[in-house]
């Protein structure tokens, strides 16, 4: 072999070139979905297309972003985590009572955080080392996590005294956007990174896509899924205390609506709950798509209860067109 | 071969010749398919007659899966025509096929396990035995299927679970299934069944039964045939076709041909004297051990069992499907744990294994189902390449990967093995099965290992294939790689190895020298796996001295002589 063997011709646009012909075409259909809502909501609602309106969505998306980040990974290695919700009320519960014995300040965020990640770890330790279904475990935290939670908050919501704290989430750092949103953004960008260009990212592909084929190969397949829900349990930490800022409280209604909504996101993103086919990128548009028409609907004065039947349907209707079609497998 | 006169002298038994019975059951004419730019067959033409056998022999890739979807009507062709018995024939799915008589044993095991025998022999036939509508009549499908397996010959409860039978056995009902449904319950008298490689899985034990099978089918049906194993073609087949890159090359018949010229048809070119480069086997090894395993215990009430192997020799691990052949291998990589021992790789202590520690000192593990175990088909072929080292060669220790490095790694192995069509991004499944098995070696070679497993390594490859991974282990043993190769495929494990243990049930029954100059006979390998290991003074070869005759006793001196 000389020099090059296979020119690929690269010049200094090529990254940017490569970036969106890398850009998979099974990806233009949710982007379609989100400008089709886009321009639907802009005309049926006055208020939909305002900048006012565009902070309050993306202070509402944020919370759900994060949280559907690490829960990604965990639907990318073929397993699932239900109690993501009940971490970020558990979490929630846990920060509003630190808050009020000692003042640390600034320091609740990585506090929030660690406390997120030992939950995870406890479910995937039971995972892993119990050998039960992710499914099992996790339905089983669900109730653990909030019950305590629930006997922490004592049932009612909960307000911090710590002058300063909100302004981590409803700042507005950059114009416009509410801090809360920027880190969203900026954990999807990390989190994206690690999905496409570390190990950790490569494993969770593969444990996913054929978790025997890596065992046999050598892959330390336990270990890494132990580190998949622990940052899973990171993010919704790190959610939850944003979330807390933002709303200047825990209270019992606290990540309720996540454990749907999440899971909802990461399908409709394009994330397949088989394994190994998807990635943090998409969900970046599933969220969006949630997100829009949850703020969208409520704007038409669309009831609670048709919002339901909505959403429920756009997340049929979403897997349903992308799925491959003919792909005759056995589904469960 | 000593059945080989046996079969030949099958078409004077039968009542009267094929050819002047009535022509040809199937025609098939201009047959061709491409997917996208792809042309997998070109212009196929090709006749079985009636009770007949007919064989299609191809390396992988040469279009015989595809020729099977037509005619099983799982696809239809680009262009061409089909005539059955006489008539129009375009099934426009498989179940219309099978209502035309034409039934199918895929290469994939088709049956349900946790079902009994009898559901699954008339799997989508309950019609038949139902009575107001809904109502099963079981008995009568007991009965119907009971006759079904004597028919067959087989020693089946059909009221067992499936599951509860081995590989062997299921697969001998599927087979059993195909041939004979057709006939006892549809009605279908001149049923065509299609065979994809129905023999890979069998036990010899239920070899024959699958033979005489055969032969009661012919007596009023045809058999269509995809093997690889051309000795086998050779003795079943009345016509043999051979493809190659989706054309038809040549028709023959097993008397004008031979296993060499036949090889020569499928890969353009004659079988090289030394297939599995005998010449090159290593004669001295070092003292030193490149594995060694002690007390290891695989099945739960077998002995236990302890091996060496040297740098450079291959030691070939040869039994029946149920001898745990291939749990050993598993349990000295440490893919799974076993239920006792221990293992050192070079120079390391003895310590309870596993793969991923045993891939960091130096050991490779290839296993047998390579769809399930080997790679991910959906997965690019960087992907499955670099799976066995993202710990260390493709990431640093912060964790990043080193995408660049991959590509290239992955790109220099397709080169240096010929892996046809393959590129760092394309999909596994788009391989063909010998380029698939090439990259999961390059997966290995890349690790520069010190010791390799192998569990039939050239299960599904075909031949050409075949030979080009034969000698990457030469090259491998010439630098002193210790392989352990595991095969139901005697003649790789005659001609491959050094040394060979014969298990039963878990334990080594033998242990039989194979050097360049005196290599066992398939017949004394054969003797060991279904010798009674139970009996005090077994009438078969001697199982406690494996080396009855001076011949093969000779060299294992010499061996030793020479370190």
């Amino acid at each position: 072999m000389t020099t090059a063997p296979h020119p690929e011709g690269r010049t200094f646009l090529s990254p940017l070139t490569g970036l969106f012909a890398k850009v998979e075409t099974s990806l233009w259909f949710p982007i379609g979905v989100v400008l089709a809502l886009f321009v639907f909501f802009s005309f049926a609602t006055d208020s939909f297309a305002t900048l006012r309106n565009f902070s309050a969505v993306s202070g509402q998306a944020a919370t759900l972003l994060i949280v559907c980040l690490g829960a990604t990974f965990i639907v990318l290695m073929g397993s699932i985590d239900l109690s993501v919700g009940a971490i970020v009320l558990l979490v929630g519960a846990v920060s509003v009572s630190v808050l009020n014995a000692l003042n640390i300040g600034w320091l609740m965020i990585p506090f929030a955080a660690l406390v997120g990640a030992g939950l995870g770890l406890v479910n995937g330790l039971i995972y892993t080392r119990g050998k039960i279904p992710s499914f099992i475990v996790t339905l089983g935290t669900l109730s653990v996590f909030s019950g305590i939670a629930l006997t922490l908050l004592d049932g009612r919501a909960i307000q911090f005294n710590a002058p300063g704290l909100e302004n981590i989430s409803i700042g507005q750092w950059i114009p416009r956007l509410p801090n809360i949103a920027l880190w969203a953004i900026l954990a999807w960008v990390v989190l994206v990174v690690i999905g496409s260009r570390t190990r950790f990212g490569r494993y969770m592909y593969l444990i996913g896509g054929g978790e025997q084929v890596a065992r046999t190969a050598g892959v330390p397949v336990e270990r890494y899924k132990l580190y998949a829900f622990a940052l899973s349990g990171l993010l919704a930490g790190f959610g939850a205390i944003l979330a807390v800022a933002r709303l200047g409280a825990a209270g019992p209604s606290l990540g309720s609506d996540l454990l749907l909504n999440s899971l909802a996101a990461i399908v409709v993103g394009g994330t397949s709950l088989a394994g190994g086919v998807g990635g943090v990128h998409r969900t970046l548009i599933g969220v969006l798509i949630i997100a829009i028409l949850d703020n969208g609907l409520n704007l038409m004065g669309v009831s609670q209860f048709l919002q339901m039947i909505i959403k429920g349907l756009v997340v049929i209707a979403a897997v349903l067109v992308s799925r491959k079609s003919g792909a005759d497998q056995v589904i469960k | 071969m000593s059945s080989r006169s046996e079969w030949n002298s099958i078409p004077a038994q039968r009542p009267g010749d094929a050819a002047h019975t009535g022509g040809n059951l199937l025609e098939v004419r201009n047959l061709s398919k491409s997917y996208g730019p792809v042309q997998v067959i070109s212009d196929v033409s090709f006749d079985v007659p009636r009770r007949s056998v007919v064989t299609l022999v191809g390396e992988n890739g040469a279009g015989k899966s595809t020729i099977f979807n037509i005619l099983s009507g799982l696809t239809a062709p680009d262009h061409g025509t089909l005539h059955l018995a006489g008539a129009p024939y375009s099934p426009p799915s498989h179940r219309a096929a099978v209502a035309q008589g034409i039934t199918r044993v895929f290469q994939e095991q088709s049956l349900v396990q946790n079902v009994p025998v009898y559901e699954n022999l008339l799997l989508g036939e309950e019609a038949r035995f139902t009575r107001f509508g809904q109502w099963v009549d079981r008995d009568a499908m007991i009965r119907a299927a009971r006759e079904i397996v004597s028919d067959a010959g087989l020693d089946v409860d059909v009221r067992r679970k499936t599951g509860d039978y081995d590989f062997s056995t299921r697969q001998s009902i599927e087979i059993a299934r195909a041939c004979l449904t057709p006939k006892l319950l549809r009605g279908v008298t001149e049923p065509l069944v299609l065979l994809d490689e129905p023999t890979s899985a069998l036990d010899r034990r239920d070899e024959e039964s699958f033979f005489s099978l055969v032969r009661k089918i012919r007596q009023y049906g045809s058999l269509l045939f995809v093997s690889h194993r051309l000795t086998e073609v050779l003795e079943i087949s009345d016509v043999i076709y051979v493809l190659k890159d989706g054309e038809m090359v040549t028709r023959v018949t097993p008397q004008e041909t031979d296993e060499h010229r036949l090889h020569g048809f499928m890969v353009g070119r004659e079988r090289a004297t030394d297939y599995y480069y005998e010449n090159r086997q290593q004669t001295t090894l070092p003292v030193t051990p490149a594995l060694r395993a002690e007390g290891l215990r695989v099945l739960a009430d077998g002995p236990e069992i302890s091996l060496e192997i040297r740098p450079g020799e291959i030691l070939g691990i040869g039994g029946l499907l149920d001898s745990g052949k291939s749990r050993l291998g598993k349990a000295i990589a440490g893919v799974i744990r076993p239920l006792a021992g221990q293992v050192a790789i070079g120079n390391g202590p003895l310590r309870r294994p596993d793969i991923g520690r045993a891939t960091r000192e130096g050991l490779g593990y290839i296993p047998a189902e390579r769809l399930a175990e080997g790679i991910i088909p959906s997965f690019p072929t960087a992907w499955n390449f670099s799976t066995g080292s993202g710990g260390d060669l493709f990431s640093n220790r912060f964790g990043i990967w080193h995408g660049r490095k991959e590509r290239r790694a992955v790109r220099s192995h397709i080169d240096t093995l010929a892996i046809r069509s393959a590129t760092p991004d394309l999909a596994m499944s788009r391989l063909s099965g010998g380029n698939q098995q090439k990259v999961v070696l390059a997966r290995w070679l890349e690790r520069k290992p010190d010791v390799l497993i192998l569990d039939n390594p050239t299960r599904g490859v075909d031949a050409g294939a075949k030979q080009e991974i034969y000698r990457v282990l030469r090259d491998l043993t010439d630098q002193g790689v210790a392989i352990i190769l595991i095969t139901d495929e005697l003649l790789e494990l005659i001609g491959l190895s050094n040394r060979i243990l014969i298990l039963q049930h878990g334990g080594v029954v033998a242990e039989v020298p194979a050097p360049a100059d005196a290599k066992p006979s398939e017949q004394t390998l054969v003797g060991l796996m279904l010798s009674d290991p139970g009996q005090a003074a077994p009438p078969a070869p001697p199982v406690a001295a494996p080396a009855p005759d001076a011949q093969t006793a000779a060299p294992e001196t010499q061996l030793e002589a020479a370190e």
